[in-house]
Order: structure tokens, then C-alpha cells, then sequence
């Protein structure tokens, strides 16, 4: 094989599928509304295929419209096929079914870009606009800041939780999480919850395999019970927030009976 | 206060300024009407420019304030250090004119209209302070829903957001029905 030389070749960069379509229309000198689906597409593919032989990844977006656009050329190819026919689960950022659809998403995508032009235009001017910086010397005494506020949803959930949590540690009820160095091992406790388990054969809310006082067994119980979930070795319940957890063995059996069956739980073996 | 007393403070008052300064403020400086105040703004700027400084007024942001000439940059660039702020990307511009027309608006309806995942460029954009969080979307996954701020306007030159152009549609209403069912279709998900 001849030796590749290197080199390095200038391809103007796209902001996404939009953005090259747009480009590729552009180049065409037509109009959004009158392009002919498989010539665009046509042209969309080779522009594809020459960034993958100049072994440029290409996001994946760019290939969920090449798969679009073809969708939609073979929809006009052949008859219309019945409206009852499931339509697969697209990703949201291309429902596009129809090529008017198409010219519409590409139309706001182009009013868009042009005010995106005038931003920059705008940027490029403003810069060019020197203003006073005093370092913060001088302090205006009315200015008023308007200050950006952040909501996170669960700020009261967690001031909840840490009132909760002072009420209990202030009566006593926990010892400070780390006042005891204890090496506890995680595996440890996954093996004696899995003896406990094995030997009362039902299932078990989790409190009763914290052998210790103090919030650190809690934690290593919860940490253990969760390895030996994701381990598919129990089976976690809790029917509620903050509600009591229940644990029970996962049976080796009903792990392969129960396969195929519509079931609550999913298991990631295949047949 | 006499009026060319009026003018002088307004001048002293922009060029202390690092921000823009609303016309209620200067009206509260003069203890005149912000209406008056505006006035002698405009009478500032032309003065300003008739007697041929280095300075201008201008509005932005809701308020006024005080700028060299830009066709001095080139000049005074050689005195002051660049700015290290870099220009936007061109897919921080996009995010940004889509934000500015639409908001409140959610990160997947933005990525919908780009074609492209967004994430990033909005983080970026929240740290730059270009955008903010507005709020979250009733609905599932209760959203976070973004908007433009102040700094944005400044950052632009804007003085408000009735300051862009007019987008130029050119097509039927369908979108707008388009765009309810895909709320619809959010809704039942």
C-alpha cells in the first residue's frame, strides 16, 4: 500500500445536519421550499462520504439525517403505505416525516442562523466600544443588582432532610457518622446479609441486618444492599419515598423462568 | 438644579459609571422626571458629537452609558490589552438567537431547532452569564427553562430585546400547530 502522504485540507465546519443541508441548498441557489428530496439528499450522502474518507468523525446527528432524509426519498418513491403503520420511535431532534416538515425545520433553522449573524455583527461592533472599568473603586450607592437566581426544585427537600437529621443527632438517637474508624468492608456485609437471607428465606427490611449502632452500619448496609442489586442478587421493594425497604433474595431459578414473561423486572440476559 | 448643571451631572455621572445607568436612576440624581432626564441625555449625546470628542453616549441594556468611539479601537488597542473574553462560537450565537426569540425556553426544544445536542454550549453560555435559568417547564421531567439576562443585552449592545430584528417569516401557520403537538405529544409521554 502506497504510503498516505499527509495533508491537510480546509472543509468549511457545520454546526450540526441543519447547518449543512442549509449550505448545500445554498450552494444549489434554490429556495428551502423547492428542493427536490433526492437531489439534497444525494448531495447530503457525498458530503458525508468524503468527510469519512478524510477520516473526520461525524456525530451522530449527522448520520440520524442521512437516515431521515432517506426515509422520507423512499416515501416518495413508493406508494403510499397505510397511515396505520407504526411509525418507529425516532430520536425527538428529527421528527421529520414529510418533506414539507423538512423545508419548515430548515426555514426556522435559517432565521435563526441570520440572527446569529447579527449577534456576531453586533459582538464584533460592541467590542470596539471601550467602557470605564474603575476596578470597583467608586461604588454606585443606587445600584441595583439584578441578581440571577438559580431554582433547583429540591432546595427544600434537602433543608428537610438536614432538619430531620439535626433533630435525631441532637436527641442522641446516632452516633457521629465518623467517630468510630471502623474498617468495615463492604463485601463483608454483602455476605452477611446474603447468610441472614439464606436462612430466614423470606424477605427482610433492610434495618434488620444493621448490626451496630450509629449512622456508618446504615451506610454500609445501604451501600452493600445496592452492590448486591445491580449485582441482580436481591430484589429491592419500597413502596414509598422515605418509605421502609424491603430486601429479599433473588431465587438463581426465577431469574431463567421467569425470561420472556412480561415481567416487572428486567434482566439483561438474552435467550 | 439649572439645566447645563443638569447636562454636566448626567456627563460626570456616565463616565463614573461601569454600568448602564437607567433613566429613573438619572431622574433621581437631577430630582427631575425620567422623561426630562432622557431628554437631556439626548442633548448630552448630541453635544457629544458636535463638539467631535472621543466619547459617546449610547443605550444598551435598558439604561445609558458612556463608551469611546468605534472608530478609535483601533487606536486604543494598542494602549489597553485585549480583551480576554473571545468571541462566541458560532454555535454559542445560534443557542443564544434561539434563546433570545423564544424564551422561556427548554434545552430540547432549542437542540430540535439547531439539529444538534446543545448541553454544553448552554453551560457555557450560563457561565458567561448570557443566559439564565428562568424556571422549569410544568410537564414531565419538569424542565429547566432558560432566558436571556442584562448581561446579554450589554454584552450586545441591545437596549432591550425589542432591539433584534424582526424575524422574517416567511411561512404559514403550520408551525405554530406543529409546535402544539409536539407539546401534546410531551404531554402524554
Amino acid at each position: 500500500m502506497v504510503q498516505q502522504e499527509e495533508y491537510t485540507i480546509k472543509l468549511p465546519t457545520f454546526e450540526g445536519p441543519f447547518d449543512l443541508l442549509f449550505h448545500l441548498i445554498k450552494k444549489a441557489e434554490v429556495d428551502i421550499w423547492s428542493i427536490s428530496i433526492a437531489d439534497i439528499t444525494e448531495q447530503y450522502l457525498a458530503y458525508l462520504q468524503s468527510m469519512k474518507e478524510l477520516n473526520l468523525d461525524i456525530a451522530s446527528e449527522f448520520l440520524v439525517m442521512a437516515a431521515t432524509l432517506l426515509r422520507l426519498k423512499s416515501k416518495l418513491l413508493l406508494p403510499r403505505a397505510p397511515r396505520s403503520e407504526e411509525m418507529e420511535e425516532e430520536e425527538e431532534l428529527f421528527e421529520i416525516n414529510t418533506a414539507e416538515e423538512l423545508f419548515q425545520r430548515l426555514e426556522e433553522y435559517r432565521l435563526f442562523k441570520e440572527v446569529a449573524h447579527y449577534l456576531q455583527q453586533k459582538e464584533e461592533d460592541q467590542k470596539k466600544v471601550f467602557l470605564r472599568s474603575t476596578g470597583g473603586q467608586k461604588v454606585m450607592v443606587f445600584t441595583q443588582q439584578e441578581s440571577v437566581y438559580t431554582i433547583w426544585e429540591g432546595a427544600h427537600h434537602l433543608s428537610d432532610i438536614m432538619q430531620r437529621f439535626a433533630r435525631v443527632a441532637l436527641a442522641g438517637e446516632y452516633m457521629p457518622a465518623f467517630s468510630a474508624v471502623e474498617d468495615f468492608v463492604i463485601s463483608q456485609k454483602a455476605d452477611y446479609i446474603q447468610s441472614v437471607l439464606n436462612q430466614k428465606k423470606r424477605a427482610m427490611p433492610m434495618k434488620a441486618f444493621v448490626t451496630k449502632t450509629g449512622l456508618w452500619d446504615i451506610i454500609v448496609v445501604f451501600i452493600a444492599l445496592l452492590e448486591m442489586s445491580r449485582q441482580g442478587k436481591v430484589n429491592l421493594l419500597q413502596e414509598k419515598p422515605f418509605g421502609a425497604i424491603l430486601v429479599s433474595l433473588k431465587p438463581e431459578s426465577e431469574m431463567v423462568e421467569k425470561e420472556g414473561e412480561s415481567g416487572e423486572r428486567t434482566t439483561k440476559k438474552d435467550y | 438644579m439649572e439645566k447645563e448643571q443638569q447636562k454636566k451631572t448626567i456627563e460626570a455621572l456616565l463616565f463614573l459609571s461601569e454600568e448602564p445607568v437607567k433613566p429613573d436612576k438619572l431622574a433621581v440624581v437631577l430630582s427631575a422626571a425620567p422623561e426630562e432626564a432622557e431628554a437631556m441625555v439626548r442633548e448630552l449625546q448630541e453635544d457629544l458629537f458636535s463638539a467631535g470628542r472621543g466619547l459617546q453616549v449610547f443605550e444598551t441594556a435598558g439604561g445609558y452609558q458612556m463608551g469611546t468611539l468605534p472608530e478609535l479601537a483601533p487606536y486604543l488597542e494598542k494602549a489597553f490589552s485585549e480583551d480576554i473574553s473571545s468571541n462566541l462560537s458560532n454555535a454559542a450565537l445560534e443557542a443564544l438567537a434561539i434563546i433570545a426569540y423564544k424564551q422561556p425556553v427548554t434545552r430540547i426544544e432549542i437542540e430540535s431547532i439547531r439539529g444538534v445536542r446543545s448541553k454544553h454550549v448552554l453551560e457555557n453560555l450560563v457561565k458567561r452569564k448570557l443566559i439564565k435559568i428562568s424556571g422549569r417547564k410544568d410537564g414531565p421531567g419538569r424542565p429547566i427553562l432558560y432566558g436571556t439576562t442584562a448581561d446579554f443585552l450589554k454584552y450586545f449592545g441591545l437596549k432591550d430585546l425589542g432591539d433584534l430584528p424582526q424575524l422574517e417569516v416567511e411561512e404559514e401557520e403550520t408551525k405554530t400547530v406543529q409546535h402544539d403537538e409536539a407539546d401534546d405529544n410531551s404531554a402524554q409521554a
